[in-house]
């Protein structure tokens, strides 16, 4: 769906984006993740046919994306991080506006408002909507068209608990109805939970690009940490693979003295740190 | 790859089946207007600048002969109100468009219209070529109405266009330089001295009026007061330089 083939990009003098490639097939979630200025919004510009002076190549479906035309959103839904709704006009009626500047297919307006639980609000002003609120109806704005590829930048940012999971569920059923989605975001627990694969972005260049599970499980091993009572309480950890030559953990085991044990996988935002030298949060 | 090239501003092109979601763009910015009282009012003051000048300007000057006991007072400047009524119902119009087009700037509505079937050339025709084509030929329908002095049918075309062009510049440059809606009507005012370049024949000499060369209007004035067609084509030339100017990449803060 996508192919990015050594791809650069500046503002200025300086590349910003340099020699970045990757593919993104057909009905996966792909997320860019890096820290603020790593590049992700300036990939996505060029993937949307706004920053056409690049070098490489930037295919989206069969397109090279500085040479697109007029058809070439027809099966593009973007859903921004910031609300980019008339804010003077009730829901309903930004829906069908912006529905109506797509030639085909369109979905029921009163379908996706009730997805998103907004279908009492639907007639209610922009301008009195919450943050989430505005968040749920600026991602239903993206699928009016009922679009091929979604591009979605922090989709869950400023919603409760709740919403949030509800958004997720409705991203993982855009992808069940085949969709392929680039989500952009610093949420490693969306992008572990979502993504199908994920790069990691920093200063315009890929670190790293592969599952998140197969990430997590090739760059950091699971450690094991226990506890007992020895003056007060005690603790101690080893890798999961070292376990059986762990003389303590054997002789507390043998000798019944655990108190606790478990283990733990690091993280996407352990293994983005540890690849890029960089946070996330 | 040079800071210049990443500059400038892309445009596809626009087809002719395309034009169904420029026309949808434009009519709901008309939409759009009616919900703003401001912009409403700005897009009917037209008309009722047009009675004033129409009913207003001849009683004043009727009064103040009158009063005086001169002859001529206003009569000689009838031309120049004539002239006035044609920029300000264009540089209404296209106001109206500019304040529409800054407030979809705030609220970050132009990105999301530049990645849907209107595209980013789509946009800008239904915000700034339609408005103006709109705001021309109303222009050549309400000056018959309310001129004063001009009456032929050439004429009036002319100060029509001429008034056209000035509103897309006024508008122009209200997008570029205003980073939000309240400083585009402050700008606005600014803009509009555009037109007071009009002036220039009538009260200043030649050659010292052609000062006022840079100003669209003050070549419109020369075409009513010297009679003569040639001065169209620096009115012309003028507005377009200054279009150019405020499209292009390097000007254009409005990307």
């Amino acid at each position: 769906m996508i192919q990015v083939n050594n791809l650069t990009f500046s503002y200025s003098k300086k590349p910003f984006i340099e020699g970045l490639s990757f593919e993104v097939k057909a009905g996966e979630i792909f997320g860019f993740l890096g820290p603020s200025g790593a590049g992700k919004s300036t990939v996505q510009k060029i993937l949307l046919g706004m920053l056409p002076n690049y070098e490489g190549s930037a295919v989206v479906g069969s397109v090279e994306c500085k040479k697109h035309g007029s058809n070439f959103y027809q099966n593009i839904g973007v859903d921004f991080e910031y609300s980019t709704m008339y804010e003077k006009l009730s829901a309903r009626e930004n829906l069908e506006f912006f529905s109506s500047l797509y030639r085909l297919r369109h979905r029921s307006i009163d379908e996706l408002l009730m997805a998103v639980g907004l279908e009492n609000d639907a007639d209610k002003r922009v301008a009195d909507f919450s943050k989430g609120m505005k968040s749920r109806l600026n991602f239903i704005k993206a699928l009016v068209h009922d679009p091929k590829l979604l591009f979605l930048d922090e989709p869950t940012s400023g919603l409760d608990p709740t919403n949030s999971r509800l958004m997720k569920d409705m991203i993982l059923e855009e992808k069940r109805r085949g969709k392929t989605i680039l989500l952009t975001t610093h949420n490693m627990q969306d992008a572990t939970e979502l993504c199908d694969r994920v790069a990691f972005i920093v200063g315009g260049k890929l670190f790293a690009l592969d599952s998140p599970h197969n990430l997590i499980m090739s760059k950091g091993a699971a450690k094991v940490t226990y506890t007992w009572i020895e003056n007060g309480e005690q603790s101690a950890s080893c890798d999961l693979t070292e376990m059986a030559g762990d003389k303590k953990l054997r002789n507390l085991i043998a000798e019944n003295r655990l108190q606790s044990i478990h283990s733990s996988e690091p993280t996407l935002n352990d293994i983005f740190m540890e690849i890029t030298g960089k946070t996330l949060v | 790859m040079s800071a210049a090239q990443t500059g400038t501003l892309h445009i596809p092109k626009v087809r002719k089946k395309d034009m169904r979601a420029i026309q949808i763009s434009f009519l709901h910015m008309l939409k759009f207007m009616k919900k703003d009282m401001m912009l409403l009012a700005a897009g009917l003051s037209p008309l009722l600048m047009g009675a004033a000048i129409r009913l207003g300007i001849p009683a004043i000057d009727k009064a103040l002969r009158s009063f005086t006991g001169l002859s001529q007072i206003l009569g000689p400047y009838y031309s120049l109100f004539d002239i006035f009524y044609s920029a300000i119902t264009p540089s209404m119009f296209c106001f109206v468009a500019a304040m529409v087009m800054l407030e979809e700037r705030d609220d970050h509505i132009d990105r999301y219209l530049f990645v849907t079937d209107l595209g980013k050339r789509g946009y800008y025709i239904s915000r700034i070529v339609i408005p103006a084509l709109v705001a021309f030929v109303i222009s050549a329908v309400l000056l018959p109405i309310f001129r004063l002095a001009v009456s032929s049918f050439a004429m009036i075309l002319f100060l029509s266009f001429s008034g056209t062009l000035q509103g897309i510049i006024i508008a122009l440059l209200v997008v570029n330089i205003s980073s939000n809606k309240l400083e585009g009507m402050a700008l606005t005012k600014c803009a509009s001295l555009m037109m007071l370049g009009a002036m220039g024949p009538y009260f200043i000499e030649r050659p010292s009026s052609h000062i006022l060369f840079f100003m669209p209007s003050y070549w419109t004035g020369l075409v009513i007061t010297e009679g003569r067609a040639i001065y169209v084509l620096p009115t012309v030339l003028v507005s377009v330089i200054w279009i150019v100017i405020l499209s292009c990449g390097k000007f254009r803060r409005y990307t």
